[in-house]
């Protein structure tokens, strides 16, 4: 039985309602306890002059499966230069964009974040997707599977199967792939590019299976809520990147009808085509829309400049936007009448007029919201820039002169017009708590994680207090996972392998005959090896606690 | 030492069984997961004649208890494990190739390659090495088995026969039954040989074309005519074939690095080039043929751990990687390395290279002859879908499949003798928190 005192520091964990206070947390077998201030602990460390929050999670950064995989493969550029490493603990590994999964761990540890959420599981990739997740040394992590895609899925819409087969189809999908949610690109969008559609706006026909994007969405997120699934659907809506897609964005948020939905990287989904350029901000009528909307929420998908990669499973419109790589190549492939993947190589530049206004919207959007606990800290790593650039993101959101500095820099048409250079809001320590830990978790269902009350997991990131936010976040001063130190002013202290959570859900498995036939008739595996069971996930993920979280939805009709 | 996590519950793992087992094929990279195996005394294909699923199994016919061996001498395989440890421990930098394992060998032999340093190379790297520098300096248009079968109306074989080296290709490829589509199959330069229509029976059409020079030639040729460009004296059947591709709905192109000449990277960008204009107005991808013998699982694995794929250096400066330098053949020439340490669990045709070097050879049990040599120590090891669950990445580098034991040869898998050889190597504390 080991016990820790975390004495003195300044404690911030909305969840609980803590802004700020100078408390002790206590530690015990790797869970947060309640001790008596004269009980005796193995080891006290004083943190007066810290901050306490609990470890990050990130609900959306694409750290394993297929795409990024083979984006590491395209970018040997991306790893030429080796991390000098002070623990001999870290094995080889490296790469800013794409890092190796090792890489990740550490790296993401060293930050203080304790928890990852891989955005694009492919059903057909499922099992690479685990395996490299498992590969990813200290978080815990889990995955959405993406749907909403699939022929079988699409066929089922456009016969006009019964919402309850459509949800034990959604039920049956999440446990095959243990999954933790379930995630929709550009709804109907892959497979139509496949049948040689370049564009599906929220109304428009599948070309084949003349079902819409409105209708996919809807489905999906009645799906899940009706099988209770605790994270809302996560949306990549239609049209990513398209100037004026600001319609079809808020038309997806209509096609909810007021069901949970998660609007992913929002940033790039909330464009106008006001002004010269045809291009413009629509920050203002999305955070409108999304504050009215309670059902709402949305993660951001800030961009950072430098170097990045696109990586996503929309190849209708990554294929569109192939000749803007930077490098020029371009990955791109049609899966398992599952679904897709696209990688663009990009560069975000700061005198790019396009890109310029992309990084405002984004922080427009961040500081727009009125509830902090609908929208979540996220570059959509690698895809707006690495998350290793959270540290940077968390000082413009803090500090309004080094906001105002970047801006300066910026394409000229931008900084003289945008938006950004009016909002003179700066979050708190406590609104970044929330939406790097506490939302997040809520968002995921995830009680026990994301908070520092009694009985959570001692998942814990400790800050040196500077008023340099970019270098306070960049390297606390230490950072527990599940009570043990695994990171101390950035040096790795210990590699534990991370758990694996997926949600069990409750669906009449007569669906399964369904899938089997499907299967049998359009597959390229067995049906048996649709399905991957708790042993094989086990092995899948490198022997990491499997961390199940059951849930019951309105019962099924049998 | 048995890592089976989950058992195949139709497969039997205690010996001899009269029920066929439903099981995935490691011996290559398509895993056709629709046959089952008989472990019987002997182990026997049931549902196919794939030639070379027939010749993986039958290389299990009578080999009876094979131990390791050092030296040429028999030896336990504690005292094997010490030997190759103290050889391991001696060596400024290994090569570790061969590299025909699973996932789980893969996530093993990585962290004993970070004990003191290592270079990775597969068996197979010079043939993978086309497909990835055209990744790396390109990109890739690719499809899968499935998007084939249901999809594809034009599929067309260049500078490949696709069968003699994945006998089950189009078997895998065919249509739903009662698909009213139809799909014609064209071998471009495919040699004597290529499948007839017979073979194929489920295509529409199955013609060859003739090479318009070689391989270069012809597909630059191809790509100009598809792209509809003015050349002169085009050759008349790549014109009706360049027609039939832009009016195709779907048409596949299927490729095999191994078979290119040098430079074939250089077909690999043309045949990239013309697929993303096709892609222009119609739609169009590549299946590439390759990654047999845990190739594609190899350089997955190693990828997405250390972020760079095969031919990479690793070791505590980091990880380095070269396509060209860090070719197995050239080290072992130039005797750029002072140890070889080869992988081999799937088949016996993957013998290590001759050497001067010193060698540990964690290997099917079919080797122990060839490896009984003096400088060598020889580990037999379970083959992941014979004698050890594993997992396999499929030749398209999206789909991962199971493998199941069909039967228990008491042999330790190419993980337990990696890890056994990290717990010998490194001690205390930091190699268990190491090993994660």
């Amino acid at each position: 039985m080991t016990t820790i005192r975390l004495k003195g520091g300044r404690v911030y964990d909305p969840a609980n309602g803590v802004d700020g206070e100078i408390r002790d947390i206590c530690i015990r077998d790797g869970r947060i306890v309640a001790l008596h201030p004269q009980d005796k602990v193995d080891t006290e460390y004083d943190l007066a002059g810290c901050v306490v929050m609990a470890g990050g999670i990130d609900l959306h950064t694409h750290i394993g499966g297929g795409k990024v995989n083979l984006a590491r493969m395209m970018l040997p550029e991306d790893h030429r230069l080796n991390r000098p490493r002070d623990s001999l603990l870290e094995l080889a590994s490296n790469g800013c964009c794409t890092p190796g999964t090792l890489e990740t761990g550490y790296r993401y540890a060293q930050m203080g974040y304790t928890a990852a959420f891989e955005p694009a599981m492919l059903a057909a990739n499922a099992r690479q997707a685990h395996m490299e997740m498992g590969d990813t040394p200290i978080l815990d992590h889990g995955a959405y599977v993406m749907l909403g895609n699939e022929e079988i899925f699409l066929e089922m819409l456009a016969r006009g199967e019964d919402p309850q087969r459509i949800r034990d189809y959604v039920g049956w999908s999440i446990g095959a792939s243990k999954a933790m949610g379930v995630k929709v690109v550009n709804p109907g969008g892959i497979s139509a590019f496949k049948f040689n559609q370049r564009k599906l706006d929220v109304d428009e026909d599948h070309v084949h299976w003349q079902v819409t994007p409105r209708k996919v969405v809807h489905s999906l997120a009645r799906a899940l809520s009706e099988l209770g699934v605790p994270h809302p659907l996560h949306i990549h809506a239609s049209n990513l990147g398209v100037a004026g897609n600001i319609d079809s964005t808020l038309a997806t948020i209509d096609a909810l009808e007021g069901l949970p939905g998660h609007l992913t990287h929002i940033q790039f989904h909330s464009y106008g085509r006001e002004g010269p350029k045809k291009f413009s901000s629509a920050a203002r009528q999305l955070v409108e829309r999304v504050n009215a909307a309670p059902n709402v929420s949305i993660d951001v998908g800030q961009i950072i400049f430098g170097q990045t990669v696109t990586a996503s499973g929309d190849t209708m419109r990554q294929f569109a936007n192939a000749d803007l790589g930077s490098p020029r190549k371009y990955v791109g492939g049609d899966i398992e009448c599952d679904a897709g993947c696209g990688v663009v190589p990009f560069r975000y530049r700061e005198q790019s007029y396009v890109n310029a206004l992309q990084w405002a919207i984004g922080l427009e959007i961040f500081l727009l919201m009125d509830d902090p606990w609908r929208v979540v800290l996220t570059t959509d790593h690698p895809n707006g820039g690495p998350f290793t650039s959270y540290p940077h993101l968390i000082k413009l959101l803090m500090d309004k002169r080094f906001r105002d500095e970047q801006l300066a820099r910026l394409h000229p048409d931008v900084a003289a017009m945008a938006d950004l250079r009016e909002i003179r809001r700066e979050l708190s320590l406590y609104e970044i708590a929330i939406m790097t830990r506490a939302a997040p978790a809520r968002l995921l269902g995830l009680t026990d994680r994301g908070q520092l009350g009694v009985g959570a997991a001692a998942d814990i990131a400790v800050y040196r207090e500077e008023a340099d936010r970019e270098a306070m976040f960049a390297t606390p001063e230490y950072v527990f996972k599940d009570g043990r130190l695994v990171a101390r002013k950035g040096r790795i202290e210990a590699v534990p392998v991370g758990g694996t959570h997926f949600v069990e859900t409750d669906y009449d498995p007569a669906i399964e005959k369904t899938v089997e036939a499907y299967a049998d008739r359009h597959a390229s595996i067995s049906y048996r090896h649709m399905k991957i069971g708790t042993d094989e996930l086990c092995s899948c993920s490198n022997g990491g606690a499997l961390l199940a979280c059951k849930v019951h939805g309105r019962g099924r009709a049998l | 030492m048995s890592t089976t996590t989950e058992t195949n519950p139709t497969a039997s793992v205690s010996g001899a069984t009269a029920q066929p087992a439903s099981w995935t094929c490691p011996f290559c990279s398509l895993l056709c997961d629709g046959f089952s195996v008989r472990a019987g005394p002997a182990l026997e294909l049931i549902g196919s004649d794939c030639p070379r699923a027939c010749a993986g199994l039958a290389a299990f016919d009578g080999l009876g208890r094979v131990t390791p061996c050092v030296d040429g001498a028999s030896a336990s395989l504690e005292a094997a494990l010490d030997a190759a440890a103290d050889r391991l421990a001696a060596a400024h930098l290994p090569l570790f190739g061969g590299l025909a394992t699973d996932v789980q060998g893969m996530r093993a032999l990585y962290q004993l390659a970070n004990v003191g340093g290592a270079i990775l190379d597969h068996a197979h790297g010079e043939a993978m090495m086309p497909a990835l520098r055209m990744l790396q300096d390109r990109g890739q248009m690719f499809t899968t088995l499935a998007e084939i079968r249901n999809r594809a109306d034009l599929i067309v074989c260049i500078g490949t026969d696709a069968v003699s080296n994945f006998p089950e290709f189009f078997r895998r490829c065919a249509p739903p039954a009662g698909q009213d589509s139809a799909c014609r199959v064209v071998f471009l330069g495919a040699g004597e040989g290529a499948p007839t229509a017979a073979e194929i029976p489920w295509a529409s059409a199955v013609e060859s074309v003739r090479p318009a020079g070689d391989i270069f030639d012809t597909v630059a040729m191809l790509a100009a005519l598809v792209d509809g460009r003015r050349i002169p004296d085009p050759d008349g059947a790549l014109a009706a074939l360049a027609d039939a591709m832009r009016s195709a709905r779907y048409c596949v192109l299927v490729w095999e690095p191994a078979r290119l000449p040098p430079h074939g990277a250089l077909v690999g960008e043309t045949l990239l080039r013309l697929l993303m204009n096709l892609n222009r107005k119609t739609r169009a991808g590549a299946f590439t043929l390759g990654g047999n013998d845990g190739a594609q699982t190899a350089n997955g694995a190693m990828s997405w751990l250390s972020g760079l794929p095969l031919r990479s250096r690793v070791g505590p400066q980091g990880v380095d990687h070269d396509p060209l330098q860090y070719a197995s053949a050239r080290l072992l020439d130039e005797h750029a390395v002072d140890l070889l340490l080869w992988v081999a669990s799937f088949t016996p045709d993957l013998p290590p290279p001759q050497t001067a070097l010193p060698c540990v050879v964690l290997g099917h049990p079919a080797l122990a002859k060839a490896c009984a040599q003096p400088g060598t120590v020889f580990i037999p090891v379970a083959t992941p879908g014979i004698n050890a669950d594993g997992h396999l990445l499929r030749s398209d580098n999206v789909v991962s499949l199971p493998l199941y034991a069909v039967r228990d040869d008491g042999l330790p898998t190419v993980a337990e003798v990696a890890r056994a050889l990290v717990a010998r190597l490194t001690s205390g504390a930091a190699a268990k928190e190491g090993a994660q």
